[in-house]
């Protein structure tokens, strides 16, 4: 009986035993099919501290940064890093109007970050982890912490200037010398230094700018200047078809096309550094590994490695020793090139900025 | 009771809800905060549009806007009368055929189409090299000028446009040009005195819808156009990525806004807007 009743008991333990089994597995299955459903989404959600949105500018950039910056970072941290492009001004300045962050670092030029500064959209390094981390000095500018430059120079068609192209930016200013069609960036604060190094302005006494002869310098290319670039892409694109015989573009640009065998020459002398600053969107929630992300960015081997890669040149100097003399040679901040080179006056451009701005784009309009 | 109001079949404009919930939450939300920034920033007032009344670079920019789309509007209409004519007199396949080319270019984007058109117009391009090879020397630039972004637009437009002649003219009785010949007028007359009255309708049509939309075009001058002819939307763009200047930038769109309805309203009074699509 009892055994009867075990057994049935067995039974009955077995039955609900067995279809509890199969009901487990079910719901292991299930379980298993919800979980690789969810999964991510926990992952994510335990992981939400543990991600950062950095703002690149895409491509070739991206690509460096990626393999450079970022990977060493996440395995060093396990902090994801995920990208956003493109780099937008006016998105950062969104971003903390509306409180809807879209990514947390970005990278700002000189005059970029003054005003950014200023408009108080960007984060203050005081508190900050790396305010005490002992950078390299003048590391650090309006609260953004310097990585790379670029330099805008003089590019050539070697075709159509077959005794050689203008050297400087009064030869670039030479309509008898140089013949041809010229273009320039559209960029107010980057093109008015150009035109008063060709007057004849020297280096180092062009800031303040003196806009009004800028202009007037301007006005004596204006009927070369058919087109003005706006999009690195497109400066590329005009002086490898031919649009343009010369053009003020960035060195990056220009070594590509020359590298892809286009018959494009460069001058590095007068090239005009623009400076990359890497910046905290602010108020961001993920503040504090952005700042670390930056901290390790700026490490002379990482940095050496990036600005290898997108050709860019680093502004910390200790990267010089990652980087081989052949490459530091196609590098504005490069112990050749810099000595020809100039630095951009963000600070004292000599007037307001938007109304000269504004004065420019009017300029171009007539 | 209620199940007729849940089947809504009493309340047919309940089906127009999804659309009214997008539009107003993704036109109309954000058309009034656009509104209030030009009115808000960078200080309370009407600071900006007094501004745009004042600069002779926005007067300037957007009279050339309005030129521009005139002169894409009149292009468009030359163009694609003959075309919608003969697709109106063609037997319905070789239409039908006509109407695929038209509308095919509509499948292709913008982007695209605009840098078709700088290859082509370039100083390496064939147009370039067939005047020099025709012995125009030295062979015009002919990129980023007035001509290429006006031929660039007008391609872009030129579909509304035939629809829109192509769809009033399908719907001309052509017993009315035979009585017109019958009476003894002679084939000019029978198309300046008949057709050409009675398919001005799509002309208006195409050309206010022509004229409208390149009000706004932002890509094309940009990419092809000069830099002295600068249109609405390409400034709007500079004053917010430039300068950050949301309340300018608000108030030019509310100004270009303002024009659009304002041309829409005169449309409306003179012929109806239902009439506007055809």
């Amino acid at each position: 009986m009892s055994k009867d009743i075990d057994k049935s008991g067995d039974k009955t333990g077995d039955e609900p035993a067995a279809q509890g089994w199969s009901r487990r597995s079910v719901m292991k299955v299930a379980a298993g099919a919800m979980g690789a459903l969810a999964m991510p989404a926990v992952v994510r959600s335990a992981q939400a501290a543990e991600v950062l949105y950095v703002n690149t500018w895409g491509g070739t950039w991206e690509k460096a940064a990626v393999k450079h910056l970022f990977e060493p970072f996440t395995k060093e941290t396990g902090v994801e890093i995920r990208t956003v492009s493109p780099v937008s001004f006016a998105k950062l300045a969104a971003q903390v109007r509306t409180g809807v962050y879209e990514f947390d670092v970005t990278t700002l030029g000189g005059g970029d970050i003054v005003r950014a500064n200023a408009a108080k959209i960007i984060d203050p390094l005081a508190g900050s982890p790396l305010a005490s981390a002992g950078l390299w000095k003048d590391a650090v500018f309006e609260n953004g912490v310097a990585s790379h430059a670029f330099s805008t120079v003089i590019a050539y068609r070697t075709d159509r200037l077959p005794k050689g192209g203008p050297q400087n930016w009064a030869d670039f200013w030479n309509r008898q010398e140089f013949p041809g069609t010229r273009c320039l960036q559209r960029y107010c604060a980057r093109v008015l230094p150009l035109a008063l190094l060709a007057d004849g302005v020297p280096q180092n006494k062009l800031y303040p700018l003196d806009t009004e002869r800028a202009f007037r310098a301007l006005e004596r290319i204006k009927p070369d200047l058919r087109v003005w670039w706006t999009q690195g892409q497109q400066s590329q694109q005009l002086l490898r078809d031919g649009e343009v015989d010369m053009i003020g573009i960035w060195h990056s640009r220009a070594l590509e096309l020359i590298d892809q065998g286009h018959p494009v020459g460069i001058s590095w002398t007068q090239a005009e550094i623009d400076r990359a600053y890497w910046v905290v969107s602010k108020d961001s929630p993920r503040r504090e590994i952005a700042w670390k992300f930056i901290q390790s960015a700026v490490q002379p081997e990482r940095l050496a490695g990036f600005c290898r890669e997108a050709l860019y040149g680093p502004l910390n100097p200790a990267a010089f020793e990652f980087i081989p003399k052949e490459e530091s040679d196609r590098m504005p901040t490069g112990p050749r090139n810099y000595p020809l080179a100039f630095e951009q006056n963000v600070k004292d451009f000599g007037g307001n900025l938007q109304k000269v701005t504004q004065r420019f784009e009017q300029w171009l309009a007539s | 009771m209620i199940s007729t109001t849940v089947r809504g079949a009493s309340k047919p404009w309940l089906l127009l809800l999804p659309l009214v919930l997008f539009l107003s939450a993704f036109f109309l939300v954000p058309l009034v905060q656009v509104a209030m920034m030009s009115v808000t920033e960078p200080e309370p007032g009407f600071g900006n549009y007094a501004h745009l009344a004042e600069d002779a670079l926005y007067l300037q920019v957007f009279l050339n806007t309005f030129l521009t789309a005139l002169g894409v509007a009149v292009c468009c209409l030359l163009l694609g009368y003959p075309l919608a004519y003969l697709m109106a007199q063609s037997s319905p396949r070789v239409a039908a055929l006509l109407m695929l080319l038209v509308t095919m270019s509509f499948w292709t984007s913008f982007l695209v189409r605009t840098y078709a058109w700088m290859v082509l117009l370039g100083n390496n391009g064939p147009v370039t090299a067939l005047l020099a090879l025709l012995g125009w020397d030295p062979a015009p630039h002919l990129l980023f000028t007035r001509f290429s972004s006006t031929l660039a637009m007008v391609h872009i437009l030129i579909p509304y446009m035939v629809m829109s002649l192509y769809s009033v003219m399908k719907r001309i009785d052509p017993a009315l040009l035979r009585a017109a010949e019958s009476l003894g007028a002679k084939p000019w007359s029978v198309f300046r005195q008949v057709y050409l009255p009675l398919s001005a309708p799509g002309m208006v049509n195409g050309a206010t819808l022509v004229f409208m939309i390149c009000l706004g075009f932002y890509v094309t001058p940009v990419l092809l156009g000069s830099p002295q002819e600068q249109m609405v939307a390409g400034l709007i763009g500079t004053q917010i990525e430039e300068f950050l200047d949301f309340g300018q930038a608000s108030a030019m769109a509310m100004v270009l806004l303002a024009s659009t309805l304002v041309v829409l309203t005169v449309y409306h009074r003179r012929f109806g807007l239902d009439r506007l699509w055809g």
